[in-house]
Formats: structure tokens, sequence, C-alpha cells
């Protein structure tokens, strides 16, 4: 009955001229001014209430576990942003970048060269995954499929055990530049070259418009093929950084050491307000969402919440965050 | 404003002074509308005249700032819905609103008011089937899933489902908008059928002729505000576009150009899925080719063909001589043909990005360099071609979406313009879109003609084909039926060919 109710509140466009139609800059800053004052709000709410919140040091190791998650996420903002959702072989792709690199280290290859490997392994499988999904298959599967692999073989190599670069141990690991922890200036380089990807680049445009409209997208002349494989080798090499940082910084890992990153990082990308599905988003976004995850469990260590509680009320913040931005998106869409 | 004072059937509803506003936009200002039990008034004006808000008024979607609504003599609030919806008044939308996967029977009676709690399949489906037979649907079987329904019994079943509540005023948007000519005359008997039996129909559309057929008075919106009622048959198709835009549409129609060029596009034995027989026809350069049919008949097909979009081809296709690899709408396109569909919210714009964004998407690579975007050449050029198209240049930041249909549909095919295909294939270039927008779509479809490209337009629409195109030809049945210079064709004798109301041996 109420159906016809519904669908009046369609976006036709309203009556002459549409003075009051919001200007498209405003659509894109006020998500991001969203996130980045939720962010400052928090901060300056737990501020009062935690004790060695307002550290230096504490503000380092916010930064420092943030970093990976959000390398990742920053990473992972072209996939959804062409309408590809996201991957879920995140965890298994990152470990496997790590357990490579420490492998390669400690049977004595020269860095350089083990970096180089690692990233053409996994930029390879990137491309499989992207080929794969540009073909057609639904992206969540091939690339839960992808990560089920990854994780098979590794267990086969490793038979589970801890894997040690040993005396070759490389001496980066907790290296600083200018006072700034080695991950999280590669946190703020992937975060920026990948906006420029995106907002300057005409792969990145071509990448924005296919996940708001693939059909529209194939009929201007835009490649989804070229787009996805494009997506992912970006992707490929945000892992590849993260598990190399992961692995310099620990100098040893196993199969399940990065466990945890994928929810983490979907989390991140839709607490930062991309799309799920596509067309609408923004690395910076993305980046943001991992912040403020990152200062919410910070937050919650430093107050001694158990490992269940700081799991609760992270999906609980973004739960409400997600809904929050879902509001806001179905009232520009009356307008 | 004036009301005309009559003596006539008492009306059935009265508006006086409705306003009302959103932010700085006076949608409705002040005004007055009146309809007659067992008429039918066409509700007519641009796009933002003010129609849509005072259909949304009238099924209770929204609470007038200011005026009052009489409904048979009596003072009626239809402010929320289920008020609008007890006191009568019942609309059909352009977008349907039926389940696909349900059957005709329940689509049209579960969830509605009068209806009882336990429905049995076959009560449900004995009720089903006598409404439907009151909207011509008397061999539908209420079983079959909706999905399998063609566009028009759709509409039908839609018209149906006000009929349950017993709707005494309905408002029909657009009804016919996504229809070919027969399917209309079949949703226009309805409609005539149900106004014989006392109700009242609000009728709003953007095809003039189906006015004069069909509605008894027109109320023409203008920039929010009403005019005074005319009967049709004091009025002619001039007369109700003056009134629409409030001057003199120069012509609907640009002139022709002189004599097309060379040949550039050269479709030869073409097969393609939904042709029943080869079809060839040469497309010149400076020359518009409208291909016209019911819907189904294989000019929707052969455009789609030509541009890439069918799966499976045989024959040839050459552009300027090269034969042209129709399995890849991509290579197509890179070779020179440049296509907009018939549906523009699926596949030729982008909603929600800006509309700058729109407009340089098929060339964007050419205001590039090394992969990086020209910026500054990717605004100008695109406000250059805002300009052409009459857009707005001071809104190229905005969503696409915030645009009327016919600006909507000027930016999806604008955005060809920066870009330089020897060919332009078209489906419905106009569909849903107003008199004014329509007028400009035409002019600059001929002055890209007169830089020399060839265009080839689909349209179900034959006044459109007939007062645009300078070849047409006709199809019926995946059938090219004929095909002949503009002058040879008369309107009538075109929408009788495409009809086919001539004997065929099918």
């Amino acid at each position: 009955m109420e159906r016809a109710g519904l669908r009046a509140e369609q976006p036709e466009p309203l009556a002459a001229g549409g003075a009051a139609a919001p200007a498209g800059g405003r659509a894109e800053w006020v998500p991001l001014a969203i996130i980045y004052g939720l962010l400052a709000a928090g901060t300056i709410f737990v501020a009062a209430i935690t004790p060695n919140f307002l550290s230096a040091s504490n503000f380092e190791a916010i930064l420092r576990n943030t970093a990976l998650v959000g390398i990742v996420a920053v990473a992972m903002t072209p996939i959804t942003l062409s309408g590809n959702f996201v991957s879920l072989g995140i965890s298994q792709s990152a470990m496997a970048a790590m357990l490579g690199f420490i492998f390669l280290i400690r049977e004595g290859w020269s860095q350089p060269i083990a970096v180089l490997a690692v990233l053409a392994g996994l930029v390879v499988i990137g491309i499989a995954q992207g080929f794969i999904v540009s073909a057609g298959l639904n992206p969540v599967l091939t690339t839960l499929a992808a990560g089920a692999i990854i994780f098979g073989i590794a267990a086969e190599l490793t038979e589970g055990r801890v894997i040690r670069m040993g005396e070759n141990r490389v001496g980066w690991g907790n290296d600083e530049l200018l006072g700034i922890p080695l991950e999280v200036v590669w946190f703020a380089v992937v975060t920026i070259v990948v906006t420029l990807l995106i907002t300057k680049t005409v792969i990145g445009r071509h990448t924005v418009l296919t996940g708001a409209n693939r059909e529209s997208a194939e009929i201007s002349g835009i490649s989804f093929r070229w787009v996805t494989i494009v997506a992912f080798v970006i992707f490929s090499v945000g892992l590849t950084i993260a598990g190399i940082l992961n692995a310099g910084g620990f100098g040893q890992g196993e199969i399940n050491s990065l466990s945890t990153l994928t929810i983490d990082s979907i989390a991140a990308l839709l607490v930062g307000g991309v799309a799920i599905a596509g067309g609408e988003g923004s690395p910076l976004r993305s980046a943001g969402g991992a912040l403020l995850i990152g200062v919410i469990s910070n937050v919650m260590v430093l107050n001694d919440f158990s490992t269940g509680g700081r799991l609760a009320v992270q999906g609980g913040v973004v739960v409400i965050v997600v809904i929050l931005l879902e509001l806001l998106r179905r009232r520009r869409a009356v307008r | 404003m004036t009301t005309s004072e009559t003596t006539d059937p008492a009306p059935r509803l009265v508006v006086r002074g409705l306003s009302k506003r959103y932010g700085s936009v006076q949608a409705l200002d002040d005004v007055d509308f009146e309809l007659r039990a067992g008429e039918v008034m066409a509700l007519l004006g641009e796009n933002g005249a003010g129609k849509s808000t005072l259909v949304k008024v009238l099924a209770g979607l929204v609470q007038p700032d200011a005026g009052s609504i009489e409904i048979d003599g009596k003072q009626a609030s239809l402010f929320p819905s289920a008020r609008s919806q007890a006191a009568g008044v019942a609309v059909v939308h352009q977008e349907y609103s039926l389940v696909p996967t349900m059957t005709v029977g329940e689509n049209l009676l579960l969830g509605q008011v009068h209806t009882s709690r336990v429905w049995l399949p076959f009560r449900l489906n004995a009720r089903a089937r006598e409404i439907i037979a009151e909207v011509g649907l008397e061999g539908l079987d209420p079983r079959t899933p909706v999905e399998r329904l063609s566009v028009a019994e759709l509409q039908l079943l839609e018209i149906a489902r006000l009929l349950v509540r017993d709707a005494q005023i309905l408002i029909l948007d657009e009804p016919t908008a996504a229809l070919a000519d027969r399917e209309i005359e079949r949703v226009m008997d309805v409609i005539r059928r149900l106004t014989e039996g006392g109700r009242s129909v609000i009728y709003v559309t953007h095809r003039l002729p189906e006015v004069f057929q069909l509605a008894d008075r027109a109320t023409v919106f203008r920039n929010g505000r009403s005019q005074p009622p005319a009967r049709t048959a004091d009025l002619n198709v001039d007369a109700l576009i003056g009134m629409m835009l409030g001057r003199e549409l120069g012509a609907m129609f640009p002139d022709r150009a002189s004599a097309p060029g060379e040949p550039v596009l050269e479709v030869d034995e073409l097969v393609a899925p939904g042709l029943a027989e080869p079809v060839s026809f040469v497309a010149r350069a400076g020359e518009i080719v409208g291909l016209t049919g019911q819907l189904g008949s294989g000019a929707s097909a052969t455009a789609q063909a030509i541009a890439g979009r069918a799966l499976n081809t045989a024959g040839r296709v050459t552009l300027n001589g090269d034969e042209l690899r129709l399995r890849s709408h991509a290579a197509v396109l890179r070779a020179g043909v440049a296509y907009c569909s018939a549906d523009r919210k699926r596949d030729g714009i982008f909603f929600g990005r800006a509309i700058r964004e729109n407009l340089s998407s098929p060339w964007l690579t050419s205001v590039s360099q090394n992969g990086w975007i020209g910026a500054r050449r990717e605004r100008e050029r695109a406000r250059e071609i805002a300009g052409r198209f009459a857009i707005d240049v001071e809104r190229l930041g905005s969503p696409v979406g915030t645009l009327s249909g016919g600006n909507q549909q000027k930016v999806a095919v604008g955005k060809w313009l920066g870009t330089t295909p020897s060919v332009l294939v078209l489906e419905e270039p106009t569909r849903g879109v107003d008199v004014g927008a329509r007028a400009e779509i035409y002019q600059r479809l001929r002055d890209l003609c007169n830089e020399g490209l060839a265009i080839v337009i689909s349209s179900s629409d034959t006044a459109e084909v007939r007062g645009l195109c300078d070849t047409i030809a006709t199809f019926y049945r995946g059938r090219l039926t004929s095909i002949r210079p503009h002058d040879q064709w008369t309107e009538e004798e075109l929408r009788r060919e495409v009809m086919h109301e001539t004997a065929e041996a099918a």
C-alpha cells in the first residue's frame, strides 16, 4: 500500500532551475568532514577521561597500530570505488607477503631483490584475481577463494611453524624518519599516492565512474577489465608494503600473524564512508576510518577493556557510523 | 488567477490557491485546478513547472503551505497519503511498483485495504479476473508471474490496482512513456472506458498528440503557476506549446540540411537478435536516418547491433569503407560510432556524479597527458559543450541527478560532442523529455549533422522521426519494411506502416 509513498521520494528533480541543489563540492566534503570531525571530537572526549592519552608516546602508539590497517584500507579503496566490493583475502595475502619476505631474507637474498620478488608475486596474484573478477566472477567469492588457496599453500609450506629471519634480520624494523615511525611514513605516502591516482589520473576517474555506473562506463568506452585489474594491482602493492613492514618490525611470523587484518581494513573503509557498492568515497576517507578505529581501540586498551569488550565496542562503532552515513546519503537523495 | 466558471457537471475536485515552497524554490504558486466527474483532464507543463508537485499534494505525499482542496463539494485534507486514498484519490507513478516474482492476482489484491485477510487462491484469482477484465486484460491468467508481462500489460495492471480501491479520481503520471503506438491505444481505450463509468482522470503527459485523442480539457502549468483549463477541442498543438513555454516555439524541428554527402555508414545484410531478415541501408555524412517501429519491431535491435551492443551478428557494417567489428562495443566506439541508449538512467549517465565528469567521460583521455587529467582543459571543454546545449555552466560541479529529465538527456547526448565520432547512434533520443529541451536536442543533432556527422536514430515516436529525419526506414516484426526519403512519407502513412495496418503476409 505504502509503496507508492516510498517511490514518490525518488530523486525526481523538483521544480524550476534548482537553485537549492547542493553543489558537487559540498557533497564530497560533507562525509569527509563527518569522519574527521568524529575523530577530533572523540579524541578530545577521551583525552578528558583517559590518563596518558595525550602523551606523545601514546599518539605514536595509535599511529603505529593504525598504520598497517590504514595502508591496506587505502590501497583497497580503488577496488571498492570501482564497484568490486572488497577483498576477503586480505589477511592471507598480507601474510604471504610477510612470510615470503622473511623467508627470502633468511635464505640470504639481498633486501631490494627480496622486496621486488615479493612485490612481483603479489602483483601476479592480484592480476589473476582482477582478471577473473573482470571476466564476471563475483569479487567477494574470488578473493575469498584466493585467500583460502594462499592460506592453504602457506600452511603446507611452513607446516604451521613460526618463520624467523635469523641472523640476517633487517635493521630498519623500528626506524624512524624525522621522528616518525617508518610504517606511519608509509601510511602517509600510500594515502597521498592513492589519493592522487584517484583524483588526478584518467584511470582513477575511470575507476570512480565504473563504480558509479558500470553500464554507462562501458558505453563511454571505459574498460571494466582494465579498471578492475589496475585496482587489484594497486591493492597488491599496498599489501606488499604492509606485509614487508610487518616482517621488518617483528622479524618473524606464522600463518595466523595478520588474521584480523581483513575485518579491520574493511571496517576502516566502511567507517570512512566509502560506498560499498562503489562510485562514492575517497582514499582519504578510508584513512580517516582507520584512524577513528585506531583511536577507539587505543582508548579501550588504556581503560583496561578486555579483548572481547574491545571487539564488541569496535563493532558497535562501525554500525553506528555506517548508519549515520547512510542516513546522510538518503537525506541528500530525497532533496 | 481565474477559475473557469461553468455550469457543466458538478466538479469532483476543486483546488484553490494552492502553494508549496521547497527551500528557495516556489514549486506551486497560488495554483487553481478543477476536475469534473467523468472527464479526462490533461495536466501539462515542462519539467519543473509544478505538475509533479501537484500530483504529490493530491496523493498526500506532500503537505501544501496554503490553499484549499474540495472533493465533491466538501473540504478535504489529503495529507498524509492514507487520507488521500480514503478520499478516493489514486496515483499510477512512472515507475512500476509491482513485485516481479509474484503473480498478477497476488500483486493486484494482496495488501489492499478492502480485501479479506484470509485468501484462498481460487477466490483471489476469481476476484483478480474480474478486475483485470475491466482494464482490458481479459485473456490474462491471474496466475501469471508479473515478470512475464509486457510493458503495456504492466501499465494496465498498475491501473487495475487503482480500481481495487474503488478510487474515483485517478492520476496517471506519463502512463505511456515507455509504450509503443499500438499499446498506447490500448491504454487509452481503457482510460476512456473508466471515465464512461463516471471516474475522473488526471492525465500527465509529454506526448501532445495523446492530449487531443484522449482528454476533454487541459490545464497547463508554467513556472509553478496554473493557467485556466481549456477545452482541447478549442486548442491545437502549437497553442499548447505556446502555453507551456510562455512564448512561441519557432519550430519544434530544425530545418533540414542541403544535400547529404558521401556514404559514411554502410549496413549490408545485417542480421542480429530481434531481426527476422537481413537489413541493409546507408547513412551519408550530414544525414539523419530514422529507424522507426514499435517495441520489438527490429528498429532498436538494428541500432544496437550497429553500435556493437548485440551479442551475435552477421553481415557487414562498414564505416568509411572499413568493416566494423560488431562483436565489441569498445572496438566500434574506437572506430568512431558513438551510442546513446534509450534508458539514460541505466547506461547513459552517472546519476550521482558531477555533470562535468559525465560530460567528459568519453573523452577524458584526450584532455590528459601521460594519464594525468588536464583539469583546466577538461573544465573548458565541458563548459563549451554545456554552453552549446543550454546546460547551466555554473552547475557543472553538481550531480547530474539534480537536473530535470530533459537536461539529463542533454548531458547523455552532449557528452559525445567532446569526441569526434563519424556516426552517432541514438535510441529514443527524447523519451521523457519536455518540449523545450526536445527542440534543443533536435537542433543540436541537426547542427552535428551539418558538421558532417551521420546520425542514426531509432524511435517509436513517428512524429519525431517524420519531423527530424532525412531518410526514414520502417520496421515491423524484425523486418525492414520500407525505406524512403522523408518527403515521400506523410505522418499518417508512417503511422500506418509502423502499425502495419496494410495487409502483410507475416
